[in-house]
Formats: structure tokens, sequence, C-alpha cells
């Protein structure tokens, strides 16, 4: 009897089964949709693309509907499905008119505007990843909607917005006016994204939007197009790749900055890469002639190169060890690994540049190495000066408690020397930016002063698309405006329909 | 005999106009007996008598003469309104007869004045009478677009989009899908009919031709605009018909004027008829299990939480309607788009991508409505009959083989 129940329930249990097969999780539901996205992001195609960025928006909606605050991140993530439309666009364009692709000379008339609004697309779809339109600018700020890996996951969207703008760049920088308008935005949202990276107290969101900067730098040159994609792409995987491994490194116990020699590597390995990756669109903006948009795009960036070097050299400090007992750690890590390909990448990637005829004016190269020097310069002098007011800081604690003042020894440590902050955890989420209270008050502000600009203006325009379609909705409601509607139509239709000759 | 020599012509049978259009018959008819056995009081199976009228114009448009269009739109209307106890179905009759009523009378007036001037009810010999020039330029042009009135609002196209919503949302699901597409194919086979050979009297034909076009812009700009204003799902359902019969007068924009029009029209005219049955039958059976614009963040649908599979299959009909890339329903936009750009209509292929994104945005936000977030706690109670769920796969199937079929032999055959 006991085996026949054994037996009878696993027939139960299999019927079951296949009646109702098991469901996925949410994590890993929106795993499937994810990695299939990023990956279909790197075809030629610009049909993949579409769906990439579809499938990506659908996993993030997925993940949002799961989360603890559905009611929140859902809204959240959902201007996803706009740079998805425009990709869409610009993939059905192809396939209508197929004179965009160079293969037939019919379709002449209209062949410009289509080009235009082609590259328009391309170009929404990847900036709108990129945080480089006012519309979905300030996404890197908050985490991500899947628990596990909050922190790191919006750091996905850039990259995608990179891997559309490098694949597809065809599409986008061969019309001038869109090229143009792409410089602007990218060079601002650089700049915005240091500035934001270096006003953050939390490492992990600075991180995010460091990430943010990078690919900003790295669509920037595509768009200026001086050096060959494959050196663009290798500069990217570099800084890119040397920021998103420290933040996913932050989910793992700060495991790149552990100790002193690990976390010495790093910030060499993201100064460089971050440097390498900036010094050829500074040597190509450089004002050698009177244009205008040049001589703003080159302080512009070089305000941005410096920034980044000083949160690299600044911020990234050795995690505190709070292990009793050591484990035993190989003398070789992937995050040793790590900081050391982003060593070599960079600068082959910049040998490459030159070899293949990216030959600068030795006056421009040295003036684009300045930016990134002067920031890491400015981080060791500030570094050291706190160093040295902590020491003095310590002195005077010591001397206090000697004396039977009793001190609390915490508050001499402070953060940084900076006595008017609140205290952070000492645990990796936050440090010390070694630039002062004020330098990072007046990036917060400027960034928030532009963002608020920014939703003014389109909260203004939806306001008025809004008002000017109501009457269209009002119109729709089923009950007898609609048939009022049909009779004033058709009344004008009469009337007006013979005028027309 | 092996798999795919019963397959192969199974799914090729898919891309004739009959077998699409049985197999929205059938699902109707599935539906019709699920209404029957929920209310037992009316037992009669006499209303889907009317159903086969409709599927014969679907199936068979050319014979969609001018006659014939008042029988069947009272056909419909009678059928909305035999039922005096429900009251939405009756409004909607009611409604559909406002409509469609005047614009009948309007487009009568019409061709009788243009019969008057001319002395000939044959529109080849209309059009020969006036290229003299004896008659007076006001009559004939007045009266050539009152003619025309009809086949644009049979159509459903903005701004005469109102019904078609009307319809889906008031008529019963075994009857609203078949009805429209009849209705929208009666539409365009006046405005072909009526246009045939208008190239030979070229000062009409420089009316009409920019007529039909603004009348095509206008209705996908005045339909995405409404489409992103839908809260109902039958009502969203219902104006992505009207959004299917501007592409029909899109169509018919790019197609005026030349010698093939009669060719041209109705070889785009089969397979977007066939494709509207099937469609519309789907998608407003999943209208029906969907959530009243619920919000972002409220719990999925039941149909959407106890059969997940079945909801997703179910929503290839809706994903069709709007065109969704890999349905059958893309190449249809597809291809209007690109006949579009072929003859030179940007302003018209411009306000169709416009409607063409609204509609895509719209499907995917329906069906992120439908799943909802997941529900705490244990499934809803209520289940959701088998004979709906099997309709879904039914209609959602026949889709996938007319797809496939069109994607064997070219879109338009």
């Amino acid at each position: 009897m006991v085996v026949l129940d054994t037996v009878g329930g696993r027939v139960k249990r299999g019927v079951r089964l296949l009646t109702t097969p098991p469901r996925p999780g949410a994590q890993i539901t929106g795993m499937l949709l994810c990695i299939p996205g990023m990956m279909l992001l790197w075809l030629p195609s610009l049909w993949a693309a579409a769906l990439g960025i579809e499938l990506i928006g659908t996993a993030f909606w997925w993940w949002a509907r799961a989360a603890p605050d559905p009611g929140r991140e859902i809204p959240r993530w959902a201007w996803l499905r706009r740079p998805a439309g425009a990709l869409w666009l610009a993939a059905a364009l192809h396939t209508v008119v197929p004179g965009l692709s160079h293969q037939l000379a019919m379709f002449r008339q209209s062949l410009e505007l289509w080009r235009h609004v082609d590259a328009i697309a391309v170009m929404w779809a990847g900036l709108e990843l990129l945080a480089a339109l006012p519309l979905a600018r300030p996404y890197s700020d908050l985490p991500g909607p899947l628990l596990g890996i909050r922190p790191w996951l919006p750091a996905l969207l850039p990259a995608a917005g990179f891997a559309v703008l490098w694949r597809q760049s065809p599409h986008w920088t061969q019309v001038a006016v869109v090229r143009n308008i792409a410089e602007v935005l990218l060079v601002l949202t650089a700049v915005l994204a240091a500035l934001r990276a270096f006003g953050r107290r939390r490492w992990t969101a600075s991180l995010r939007w460091l990430v943010v900067s990078d690919c900003a730098m790295a669509v920037l040159l595509v768009d200026l197009a001086k050096v060959l994609p494959g050196v663009v792409l290798m500069l990217w995987l570099a800084a890119f790749g040397g920021h998103s491994f420290l933040l996913a490194g932050e989910l793992r116990g700060a495991a790149p900055r552990r100790g002193v020699v690990l976390s010495l590597l790093w910030r060499m390995s993201t100064f460089v890469t971050s440097a390498a990756l900036t010094w050829p669109a500074l040597v190509s903006m450089f004002p050698a002639s009177t244009e205008r948009l040049s001589a703003l795009g080159f302080p512009a960036v070089g305000i941005a190169t410096m920034l980044t070097a000083w949160i690299n050299v600044g911020r990234i400090v050795e995690a505190p060890e709070r292990r009793t007992l050591m484990r035993a750690d190989p003398a070789v890590t992937f995050s040793h690994l790590g900081a050391l390909l982003g060593l070599v990448i960079a600068p082959v990637a910049l040998l490459g540049a030159l070899v293949t005829g990216f030959h600068p004016s030795p006056l421009a190269g040295l003036a684009s190495i300045l930016p990134a020097l002067a920031g890491g310069g400015l981080a060791l002098w500030s570094r050291g000066r706190a160093r040295a007011e902590a020491r003095a800081r310590v002195q005077a604690a010591l001397e206090a408690a000697h004396d039977g003042h009793g001190t609390r020894p915490a508050a001499a440590y402070g953060r940084g020397g900076h006595r008017a902050e609140p205290p952070v955890r000492d645990e990796g989420s936050a440090q010390p930016t070694h630039a002062g209270l004020a330098l990072r008050q007046f990036a917060r502000v400027t960034f928030n002063v532009v963002v608020t600009l920014e939703r003014t203006v389109v909260s203004l325009i939806a306001r008025f698309a809004n008002a000017v379609t109501s009457p269209l909705r009002d119109l729709n409601s089923g009950d007898a405006q609609d048939y009022l509607l049909f009779l004033v139509g058709l009344s004008v239709l009469v009337l007006v329909l013979p005028l027309l000759r | 005999m092996s798999l795919s020599a019963i397959v192969t012509p199974v799914v090729g049978s898919f891309g004739t106009a009959l077998v699409p259009t049985a197999v929205a018959l059938a699902v109707a008819l599935l539906l019709f007996l699920l209404e029957r056995r929920q209310d037992p009081q009316a037992a009669t199976v006499a209303p889907f008598a009317a159903l086969p009228p409709l599927a014969g114009v679907v199936v068979a448009p050319a014979r969609a003469t001018f006659v014939l269009v008042p029988l069947v739109v009272g056909l419909a209307v009678a059928m909305m309104a035999r039922n005096r106890r429900d009251l939405l179905h009756s409004e909607c009759g009611l409604k559909l007869l406002w409509v469609l009523g005047p614009a009948l009378a309007l487009s009568w007036a019409g061709m009788e004045l243009l019969t008057l001037s001319t002395g000939t009810s044959v529109f080849a010999e209309q059009w020969a009478v006036l290229q003299l020039g004896l008659e007076p330029r006001f009559l004939w042009s007045t009266a050539l677009p009152l003619s025309l009135l009809t086949g644009v609002v049979l159509l459903g196209a903005a701004p005469f989009h109102f019904w078609m919503a009307d319809l889906f949302h008031g008529a019963r699901a075994w009857l609203a899908p078949l009805t429209a597409a009849a209705f929208q194919v009666m539409g365009a086979m006046w405005l072909a009919r009526r246009l045939t050979g208008i190239e030979a009297f070229p000062a009409g034909a420089e009316i009409t031709g920019p007529m039909l076009a603004i009348a095509s812009a206008v209705a996908f700009i005045a339909g995405a605009a409404t489409l992103l204003g839908q809260r109902r799902p039958e009502r969203r359902v219902g104006t992505l018909a009207s959004l299917h019969g501007g592409l029909m007068l899109a169509a018919l924009a790019a197609a005026h004027g030349r010698e093939d029009f009669v060719d041209a029209s109705r070889a785009m005219m089969g397979p977007w008829a066939t494709h509207l049955a099937l469609a519309y039958t789907g998608a407003s059976i999943l209208a029906r299990f969907l959530p009243v614009a619920p919000g972002l963040a409220a719990p999925g649908a039941t149909l959407f939480r106890r059969h997940p599979i079945t909801a997703l299959v179910g929503a290839l009909p809706l994903l069709s309607l709007a065109g969704v890339p890999g349905t059958p329903g893309a190449l249809v936009w597809l291809d209007t788009a690109s006949t579009l750009a072929a003859t030179g209509h940007p302003g018209v292929l411009a306000a169709l991508a416009v409607a063409w994104l609204a509609a895509f945005a719209t499907a995917i936000q329906q069906l992120r409505e439908g799943f909802g977030i997941p529900a705490q706690g244990q499934p809803p109670e209520r289940p959701t009959p088998w004979a709906a769920r099997g309709a879904l796969w039914i209609a959602a199937l026949g889709l996938a083989a007319m797809g496939a079929a069109w994607l064997g032999r070219g879109f338009a055959g």
C-alpha cells in the first residue's frame, strides 16, 4: 500500500506539474528578457535593436511589478517604452522607404525628410537611454526595481544607449543637423552627470552617474568621428567596465576596495581609463578655429573630465576591514585583474587611435591632458589636506581626553573633516569626496537647477498638448456629443469641399 | 503521409478569404452558444442567421453593391435593436442608425445630383460627360464628395470614428466583429466603385485625390489622439478598427488616379478584409476580459492570472490590429506605408507613423494592464468560461496561420 501511495502521489504530482507548470519568479523572468535584449543591441539590424530595447523595457516593467512598491516603481520605468518606440519607427521606415538604405535611386523627393526622421528616431532612442534628454534624465539618481541588484541595475541603461548609438551610428551621424544637436546634448549630459557624481554622497549613486558620463563621452567620440569605432568601443569598455565593476563590487562587500594595493590599483585604473576616453574628445574639440560651439565644448568637456578624475582619485578609498579573523584571499583576484585589464586596454586603444590616423597637434594634445591631471592633482591635494586635518583632530581629541574633558573619539574623526555633514555608514555606501562641502553643494545646486528648468519646459509642452487634444477625448465619450460632432463635421464638409479647386 | 504534407495546405488555405472568415464565423458561433447557455430564456438560435451574410460580404467584397449596403446596415441595426431588454445593445443600434442613415441619404443625394446633371447613372459615362465641361462646376464638385461620404463613414475613419468604438463597446461579442468588418469592407468598396475610371475626368480626380489623402491623414491623427485617451478596452479595439479604416483610405489615396486603380485597390482589400474579420473577433473577446483603466499598479485581470498562456496567445489579435512587428497586422500597416512612400504621400505617411506608434503603445499598455501586479493571496474564484478561452485560442491560431500563409506566398497574393 505504501508503495502504491508513493506511486500515486508521484503520478498526481506529475499530472499537476503538467497542468500547472511552475512559473519562474520575477527575477528569472526579467533576466530571461533582459539578457537577450542586451545581446540584440549589438546586432546591426534596427529591428533587432528595437526588439532588444523592448525586451529590456519589459524586463524593467516585470521587475517593477514584482517590487515591494509597484505603484512607485512601474511609473518610474515606464519611459523605457519611448526609446523602443523610436527604434521601431526607424526600423519600419527602412522597410517602407528602401531608398534610405542607399540601394535604390527611387523616392529622391522625400528621401531627405525620411533620412532626418530616421536619424532623429535613432538619436532619440540612444540619447534618452543615456539620460541625455530632459525627459528621464535623473533616473540614475535612484536604484533599479529588482531587489537583489537594485543599485547596479540602472547602469545597464546608458550601456544600452551606447550600444544603440555606436552600432547604429550610420543612421544618425550622416545627418549634420542631428549630429550637431547630439553633440550639444552629449556635452551637457557629460557635464551634468559628472556634477551629479561629484555632488552625491552615496558612492553607488556616484558610480551610476560616472557610468552615464562615460557613455556620454564615448558617444561623443562616435559623434566627432575622429577615431575608429573599434577604438571607441575599446575606450568605452575600459572606462565603463571599470566603473560598473566597482558598482557591482559595492554589492559584494566592496571587494575592489579591500586593501591598500587594490584601492590604489583601482584609483589608477579608473583615472587612466577615464582620461583615455576623454582625451580624444578634448583634442577633437580643441578650439583651433573661431567656432563658437567648439569654444564652448572644450571647456565643458574639460570640466567633466576634471570632475571625473577628481572623483576617481579622491573617492576610491580603502574599505575598512570588519573581520576579526582575516580570510586567506588569493594573491590575484578578479578585482586585481579587472583593474589591470583597464590599465592595459585604454593605452592600447589610444595607441590604436594614433596608429590609425588620429594625429593631434602637440599643443592640443598637451592641453587636453591637463583637465584630467588637474582633477587628479586636486584630489590628491585635498586627500592630503583632509588626512592632515584628521590627524590634527585626533591629536586634539587625545589631548583633550588626556586632560579629562572626555571628547567622543568618533566625533573627532568625523567624515573627511566636514563637521557639517550628518554621519554616514563606514561600509562603503558613502565615501568622502575630500572636496569641501561648498564645492559639492555647488555641484548639487547646479544639477538641480538645470533639471528643474528642463522639467518645467517639458511639463509646459505636455500641458499644452493635453489641452489641445482634450476636446478630441471629450467628443469621443460615447454620448450625444459624438453625434453633434458628426453633424458639425458633415455640414463643414458640404460647405468647404466645393471651395477646393 | 508526412506532417508537413498535411500542415502546408491547411496553413496555405488561410491565405484565402474563405477559411479565415469561416474561422471567425465559427468563433462567433462558439460565443453565441456560450451566451445562450448563460441565458437559457433566450434559447432561440435564429439571431445567428444574421452572421453568414455579414461574413459573405467580407469573403466577396466585389459583390457588395450600392443596393446591398442599406440592406446590410438595416440587418445589423435590426439585430441590435431586437432585444428591448438589452438597453446598451439597443442604444448601439440606434446610434448606428443615426450615423449611417444621414450618411446614406447624403450620398444618395450626391449620386442623384450627378445623375441629374449628366443624364446617366453609369459612372464611366458620367466622367465622360463631365469632362465635356458643360455642367456648372459648383454642382458636380458638391455632388462628388457627397457621393463618397458613405464610404468614409462606413470605414469608420475619423472624424466618423465614434460609432466604431460604440459598436465594440455596446454590441455583443459574437456580433460586433463581423459587423464592423462587413461595414468597413462595404465602405472600401463604395469608394472604390465610385472612383473607378475617374482618371478620365482630371478635374474630378484633382478634388477626390487630395480629399482622400486629407481624410486618411485626419483619420490617423485624430484616431491616434483618441486612442491614447481611451480607457475602456472595447473602445480601444474600436478605435484601432477606425485606424484600419484609415489604412484603407490611405491605400485608396495612394492608388487613386492610376490606371490600375481597381486592381490595386482590390489586391489590398482581400487580405485587409480577412485580417479584420479574424483580428476583430479575437481582440473583441480579449477586451471583455481586460480591466477598465485600472491604473498602473492594480492586480491583473482574472484571465491573465488564471490562464496567462491563454491570455498571451489571445493577445495576438490585439497586437495584430496594432501592427506590432511579427504579426499579420504589421504586414497590412507596412504594406500601406510602402505604397504611400512609393506614390509620394509623405504627409499621409507621417500621419500613419504617428498612428502606428500610438496603436503599438496602446496595445502594449493594454497587455501590461491585463497582467497588472502580482495579486497577493488566492487566485480569483470566478473562472473564465472554457468556450471563451477556446475562442481566443482559435482566433489567435487562425491569425497565426494567416500570417504564415501570407509570408509563404507574399502579402497581396
